[in-house]
């Protein structure tokens, strides 16, 4: 089996994001595809918004102040028609020129308000609708990452590309829209600025870089302190987050004041390293804003001399004053929404390289389907296995299991118990030729139909929030109400849940943390129950149960287990005595294998662990082999 | 008129929350003033600018009619660049204060979380567990730090900006400010009607959210159970609907929210038509300047700012409010263990245990989980604690630690209510190993010492060994200092309860309790530690739970509990001929060996 080694650090490294990948864009914009009709009626929209509020300017400056006020229309300066069309509408509706201007400047107004609205809808849904999408093939794909996936990177970090990367999208092409939005009217501005007066123009555009070139000495000084706090807070984060889990641990040792020494000192760092980094951005933000203003100077000094020479007219001057805004507004936004940008695009590499994570089990292209129900053969056949190629978990194991027959493995922590069902599971990829049910290898059936014949309970169960109901059916459509009740009775659950408030119908918080960890086992034997598989396994569920509820739980299962074939890994051998074989596991090797009664006449590895249930039996650690740990198997 | 503005816009309800944050912002008070008086004297130089640039106009109009104006274009310009550099100083100076208090609260903030949570017990955890602290300590605190920087930035613009607005107008002409003033209640009334729409849309998107991500951190957990059930296929569909919901509520609220930004202009735009028309007819009429139109137009822009930003303005105060609730339901979280130390405690514990009638209901609960105890423990005394699933087992273990809150009353130690004692003492000399085994992301040797940091690595090597867990450590390559969870090597389930049974056995305690600390261990290494333990603590209490006959029959007493009630108690001999609960427990566990 010859597959890539991969790095799952890869998946936590911290994602630079410091170049504008426009690759990584015009992904993005994949999603937004569908929903590009929208987006291109919004862009009409802007267009005209956009327009509209520069005519608007002109009914101000050169409409009330050139042609009404002072009563020349200078003609060598644009107007955009308006002038014209407020004398026709003097001409048509005989009123003064004063209310004409005030009718179209209110009826253009409007105009703005319905404009802006729709651009606003048609964009907004566009984004959110595809952001949704990407969010939803995202968990799509999360969810069918395989175990060897979910081993190795922690669900938190998975679980922040769903939610707080594809957030960071919506800022960015947010951002980018209202970017657009403003750099539109920035152009059309300029175009009416260069046609009244070339020169001031040219002078006020001397400024714009500055704009750019305060971004980038910001930006440069920024970045070393911006990091400090990033790794600040998520110091902090990381601090709290343990000791919230710990928190019995912590007062039980007494540890309340040194850890609080340890936070504070963590919180220290991270005041003063946002204290610094306010103190450059406060500069920068103030910088920015003012430019603008400066301009302002310069038009009434430049454009003063200009209007007395008879360049330009006072209206004109205006217009300049007022378009001011329309000119550096965009460019200091977009020295803003780089930061959001850049941002932004370690959150889209982040979301790709998860979407771009390949990782999965080999399924085959032409499965092999099974008939409605199986036998539930189960063959081990030299089974080799290892998570990793250094370390061996599996050794050539091989055993039967005919159908509707029980086998128990038996072995200290860490001999591979677990792996072997894991693998039964289809978990984790194997080579050909090793795991059959029902004579057809692993290999050749798809993943999800081996699921559906196999029913695990592991020893991590989880309990989803919802009701007790929702959490035995597990949102499969073919289990009933009526199924789940009789799967809860049949695991003796139904005695506790029918004490419950709303009985089936009791909502349960995280991780059923209202339920206690038994009634969370027998819940959870209930929701494999309901799946009603043909094949069972049990892994090492029943160990904190005591030893009567496990007694409850047996008689449940006895009558589950017949016509199941079913693996029971237990470490109390009277869970293992029913079963028709046992199978004894150490250091991956099977060392013996055979009935109950068998096994001990054998006076092997299962006579000692059956002496040590029952008697004292004092012994020397040299001695028992059974003591030398294996620590790979590291749990699931 | 800070009031006024607000309540414009929020339902009195957010008040009431933001209140609260007073006593974090006191500290800073003079700070925030001089934020403010700097955001004043900012504001002052911003509207000099436009007065200047409208005095520039007038100028420029005045030599356009070969009039000698007062001021020279020069002196002008300069005004203005001279205003916009001070209002830049200004500005810089007031926003560093801010935000420098808002980042100073949310310091405190955190400083205030952390000391609460601390204090908390079982039902404080029960009730909000692990990841909503977390979310109320980053999300709630930094919206709150929001709230600080740019709250006082809206602040000038919702009060300053209409004020100098106001004066500005007033002072051109007091007619035309009467005439659109009366335009503004209509404007406001009608903020005021979106902004309540706007609350409960921003309401919903946030709770949309929160669902979300729980959602998914839900389903990530289980995806092992996800998958082996082979339900991947509903799980996507069913996260469809939580994806969609949240999609909703945003565009619902960005809705809202352009529908303001659309009808403000409208609004404006009838503003502006009266002072185009009638100011226009003043200038006609030359009992106005060219310039003081335009300065009277910029003025109403200004006027009308605060309500460009309401949409903002109403999320972030909002939010902030929920989120200010939220933080306040840790801080007023009253510890459930009240220490009440009576200072006529011995100092050292010897181990003897005295329960009385013994009765404990969990809060926000009806049922007895421990009923009518009665028991008494002798110094140097090993019980053995069985019963089933919910018998109350942990639950009476936690009282002799005061992980729950023991009756007073109920519980002597060495003839003294345990009440009585500091936590401290109880905690430091009878050590508990708890059922769960919770290792901290640190090297194993700062997990076993955890609570002496400074401890000789040999005895944590000792507590190691005798915890069976010796071997294991040796064969990590970074032997004691292998860092265990996420970032570095994952325990096993038997290997973590080793090593909190060591982290317990390093106190060394007179009292050393075990709350089923071998489940995941197998028998023969338990049978080990067990016979090690018999030697160390000799003379010394110990009480531990397990439903294991073979572990329990080493102690000198067994306790069988049942619903909250002891039922058996006795040598594992005595209870054997009793022929009881534990018998039968015996002759289950046993049944094979019957069978041979």
């Amino acid at each position: 089996m010859n597959k890539p080694v991969r790095d799952h650090a890869m998946f936590d490294a911290e994602l630079s994001g410091a170049v504008l990948n426009l690759q990584l864009l015009n992904r993005i914009l994949f999603w937004i595809r569908p929903y590009r009709l929208r987006l291109f009626a919004s862009a009409i929209l802007i267009l005209a918004t956009s327009f509209l509020t520069v005519i608007m300017e002109i009914i101000i400056s050169r409409v009330l102040v050139d042609y009404i006020i002072i009563g020349e229309a200078n003609s060598n300066m644009p107007d955009l028609g308006m002038i014209k069309l407020t004398q026709w509408l003097e001409l048509q509706t005989g009123l003064p020129p004063l209310y004409a201007a005030g009718a179209i400047f209110f009826v253009l107004m409007s105009a703005i308000g319905v404009l802006g609205h729709y651009h606003r809808l048609t964009l907004i849904s566009a984004i959110v609708e595809g952001l949704r999408d990407l969010r939803q093939d995202l968990f799509a794909h999360l969810e069918t990452r395989p175990s060897s996936f979910y081993d190795k990177v922690p669900v938190g970090r998975i679980m922040t590309r769903v939610t707080n990367d594809v957030e960071a999208l919506y800022e960015m092409l947010r951002g980018i829209g209202s970017l657009v939005g403003e750099f539109v009217p920035f152009f059309i501005a300029l175009i009416i600025m260069f046609s009244t007066s070339v020169k001031l123009t040219l002078l006020l555009l001397f400024f714009v870089p500055f704009v750019g070139i305060a971004t980038y000495f910001f930006r440069q000084a920024s970045r070393e302190v911006f990091r400090l706090v990033r790794n600040s807070v998520s110091e902090l984060n990381q601090n709290l987050q343990e000791n919230l889990s710990g928190m019995q641990v912590v007062q039980l040792s007494e540890r309340e004041a040194h850890n609080l020494d340890v936070y504070t000192k963590i919180n220290k760092t991270n005041r003063r390293f946002e204290y610094q980094s306010i103190n450059l951005s406060t500069f920068y933000g103030a910088f920015t804003d003012s430019l603008a203003s400066v301009g302002l100077g310069i038009i009434i000094y430049y454009g003063g001399g200009e209007v007395v020479q008879d360049e330009m007219s006072l209206g004109g001057v205006i217009l300049f004053t007022r378009f001011m805004n329309m000119l550096f507004t965009p460019v200091v936004m977009l020295g803003e929404q780089l930061n959001v940008l850049f941002r932004a695009m370690a959150s889209g590499e982040r979301i790709f390289q998860a979407l771009d994570w390949d990782e999965q089990i080999h399924e085959p292209e032409n499965p092999y389907k099974f008939s409605k129900r199986i036998q539930g053969k189960i063959e081990f056949r030299h089974v080799n296995f290892g998570y990793s190629k250094e370390v061996p978990i599996l050794k050539d194991v091989s055993v039967t299991i005919e159908p509707g027959k029980k086998l128990a493995i038996v072995g200290p922590t860490g001999s591979g118990k677990s792996t072997m069902i894991r693998l039964l599971g289809r978990f984790y990829d194997f080579d050909r030729d090793m795991i059959f049910i029902d004579d057809i290898d692993l290999n050749d059936l798809h993943s999800h139909d081996v699921r559906k014949r196999v029913g695990v309970v592991l020893q991590d169960f989880h309990i989803f929030s919802g009701t007790i109901l929702d959490n035995i059916i597990l949102g499969n459509p073919d289990i009933s109400r009526e199924m789940a009740i009789a799967a809860a009775k049949t695991v003796n659950a139904h005695e506790f849940i029918e004490k419950l408030p709303a009985k089936y119908d009791s909502p349960l918080v995280e991780r059923g943390a209202n339920l206690s960890q038994g009634q969370r086992q027998l819940l959870a034997f209930a929701r494999v129950l309901a799946a009603d598989p043909e094949i069972l396994i049990l892994d090492e569920a029943t160990a904190s149960i005591d030893t009567e509820t496990e007694m409850l739980i047996q008689s449940g299962l006895r009558e589950l287990m017949k016509g199941r074939t079913s693996i029971l890994i237990a470490h109390r051998l009277q869970t293992i005595q029913e079963a028709d074989k046992v199978l004894v596991l150490h250091h991956g090797t099977v060392k013996e294998y055979g009935t109950h009664a068998e096994l001990l006449a054998m006076k092997g590895i299962y006579h000692t662990l059956h002496e040590l249930q029952f008697q004292d039996v004092s012994f020397d650690d040299e001695d028992n082999p059974i003591l030398k740990e294996n620590t790979e198997d590291n749990g699931i | 008129m800070c009031k006024n503005a607000l309540c414009i816009f929020l339902q009195d309800k957010f008040l009431k929350s933001l209140r609260r944050l007073i006593p974090f912002l006191f500290p800073y008070r003079f700070q925030v003033m001089a934020g403010f008086s700097t955001f004043f004297v900012a504001r002052f130089f911003e509207i000099s600018t436009i007065w200047a640039v409208a005095k520039g106009i007038d100028v420029i109009g005045q030599r356009l009619k070969g009039l000698e104006p007062e001021y020279s274009l020069a002196q002008i310009s300069f005004a203005i660049v001279a205003s916009v550099v001070f209002r830049m100083l200004f500005v810089i100076h007031a926003r560093r204060a801010v935000r420098r208090v808002a980042i100073a609260v949310s310091y405190d903030l955190r400083q205030r979380l952390y000391t609460s949570v601390q204090q908390q017990g079982h039902d404080f955890f029960a009730r909000l567990g692990v990841g909503d602290i977390m979310t109320r300590a980053i999300q709630d605190i930094s919206l709150i730090q929001r709230l600080c920087a740019f709250g006082a930035f809206m602040f000038v613009i919702m009060v300053y900006a209409p004020f100098f607005a106001v004066i500005g107008m007033l002072s051109k002409s007091i007619t035309m400010t009467l005439l659109i003033l009366p335009t503004m209640p209509l404007i406001f009334l009608y903020a005021k009607h979106i902004a309540r729409f706007l609350s409960i849309s921003s309401l919903a998107v946030q709770e949309r959210l929160s669902e979300l991500a729980s959602h998914v951190q839900e389903n990530l957990s289980g995806i092992r159970t996800v998958q082996a059930q082979a339900q991947e296929a509903n799980e996507i569909k069913r996260f469809w609907l939580t994806n969609d919901a949240y999609g909703s509520a945003f565009y619902e609220q960005a809705k809202i929210n352009s529908l303001m930004m659309a009808w403000m202009p409208f609004f404006a735009s009838c503003a502006q038509l009266l002072i185009i028309i009638y100011g226009g007819t003043l200038v006609l009429e030359n009992k106005m300047s060219v310039g003081d139109l335009i300065f009277f137009l910029a003025c109403l822009g200004m006027l009308l700012q605060p309500i460009r930003m309401a949409g903002m303005f109403v999320t972030i105060v909002q939010r902030a409010a929920v989120a200010t609730d939220r933080l306040y339901e840790i801080y007023d979280a009253k510890p459930e263990i009240q220490e009440t130390p009576s200072n006529q405690t011995p100092t050292v514990i010897k181990g003897e245990f005295e329960i009385r009638n013994l009765n404990f209901v969990y809060p926000r609960t009806d049922v007895n989980t421990l009923k009518d105890i009665s028991l008494h423990i002798k110094a140097g005394e090993s019980i053995g604690i069985v019963g089933r699933v919910g018998s109350g087992k942990s639950t009476l273990l936690k009282q002799f630690t005061r992980m729950l809150n023991t009756p007073k009353g109920t519980l002597f130690v060495d003839g003294h209510d345990v009440c009585d004692y500091p936590l401290s003492q109880l905690r430091s000399q009878i050590a508990q190993v708890l059922q769960d085994p919770f290792l901290f992301g640190e090297p194993l040797k700062n997990n076993i010492s955890y609570d002496d940091p400074e401890r000789e690595l040999e005895l944590i090597w000792d507590s190691a060994d005798a915890a069976a867990l010796k071997e294991t450590i040796e064969n990590f390559p970074h032997q004691m200092q292998t860092l265990v969870g996420e970032r570095g090597v994952t325990l096993s389930g038997g290997q973590k309860q080793r090593a909190t049974l060591a982290r317990g056995l390093i106190r060394n305690a007179p009292v050393l309790i075990l709350d089923d600390c071998f489940s995941s261990v197998d028998t023969e290494t338990e049978e080990h530690i067990l016979s090690r333990l018999k030697a160390i603590r000799g003379g010394k209490t110990t009480i531990l739970v397990s439903h294991r006959v073979s572990t329990l029959r080493h102690s000198d007493r067994i306790i069988v509990l049942e619903e909250g009630r002891i039922v058996e108690e006795g040598s594992h001999e005595a209870l054997i001929r009793l022929d009881g609960n534990y018998a039968a427990l015996e002759r289950a566990q046993t049944q094979g060996a019957g069978n041979e």
